[in-house]
């Protein structure tokens, strides 16, 4: 069963979008639950975003691409 | 000693990180001795912008990646950093952690009867909506660090505050990188900006005071908040 990776919908108050920066597990890797999987970057604050669980990463949206609060940006299985 | 003294400002910024992975509240007041221009990693990343960095460090000017958002920052002893660490739960938002290092800012200045604001500012370096202003003018830029613990979130918030002017070499390398990096945005304009220097210029002896004013004012608010988020887990 997969875990969503979700931005996080309290990280902010207003409705702006974020750039996610980087992802830095590649897609189809081992990830470990609580490690640091991805950072996105909104009006000059950049969030880590941890892995939810523990293993195969799958990536739904690439680097440099726009998302919102809410979204899922990926899922580990 | 109020301000702490770094060779480079890499330095400084590890130093800021360590503070940041140690999660624990804490502020720090720092200074780099090297002329340096600061960036965003994931615009130091860029393929792109790599021949113009190449330059800038040929010319003589360090080039270091930081962990947070904007655009490019001069540093050296033009540049006073105010960084403040600060654990809380998930009630506490960006735009909390912009109102206190802003507000930080700005009750060290009352101090001065310099009156502040918040507001985007173009033509100014790393521009942004919580630059701090002086009458239209940039004073300061400010960006955030966050990352979730098992404990909840800790936030790294920092401020880069203009003592005086970079001086016109420095000055002309953060315009080059500024235009390769974000072409499509304004040129930037020394008279967008404004310093320390310039407003304390009529009692100099106040340059001098600053740094405590700052360090006190962030020190109070750090206790508070820090109180207050105990009290609330």
């Amino acid at each position: 069963m997969a875990t969503d990776i979700i931005i996080p919908s309290d990280l902010w108050d207003g409705d702006e979008e974020c750039v996610i920066t980087a992802w830095l597990a590649s897609d189809n890797a081992q990830v470990t639950e609580g490690a640091l999987i991805a950072e996105i970057m909104t009006a000059k604050v950049q969030y880590e975003i941890l892995a939810p669980a523990s293993g195969t990463l799958s990536i739904t949206k690439a680097q440099d691409e726009v998302a919102a609060k809410g979204d899922v940006i990926g899922a580990v299985s | 000693m109020i301000v702490a003294p770094f060779a480079t400002a890499e330095d400084g910024i590890a130093r800021e990180a360590a503070m940041f992975q140690a999660g624990k509240p804490a502020m720090l007041l720092w200074q780099a001795e090297d002329h340096a221009l600061v960036l965003p990693s994931a615009v130091a990343r860029r393929a792109t912008l790599q021949p113009y960095l190449h330059e800038t460090r040929a010319a003589g000017y360090q080039v270091v990646p930081r962990g947070t958002g904007g655009g490019i920052v001069p540093q050296g002893p033009c540049t006073l950093n105010l960084a403040m660490v600060l654990p809380h739960g998930p009630g506490f938002s960006m735009e909390d952690g912009y109102r206190l290092i802003c507000g930080t800012l700005a009750e060290a200045l009352t101090r001065f009867d310099i009156d502040t604001q918040t507001g985007a500012c173009p033509g100014a370096f790393c521009d942004g909506t919580w630059n701090v202003t002086v009458a239209g003018r940039k004073l300061a830029g400010t960006a955030q660090r966050v990352r979730a613990t098992p404990c909840g979130r800790v936030s790294l918030l920092h401020a880069a505050i203009l003592m005086h002017l970079p001086d016109p070499g420095h000055w002309a390398e953060m315009c080059l990188l500024h235009q390769a990096a974000f072409p499509s945005e304004p040129t930037l304009r020394p008279e967008a900006h404004t310093t320390i220097a310039a407003l304390m210029s009529e009692a100099p002896r106040h340059q001098k005071s600053f740094p405590g004013a700052l360090i006190r004012a962030a020190e109070d608010r750090l206790i508070s908040l820090t109180l207050r988020e105990e009290e609330a887990a």
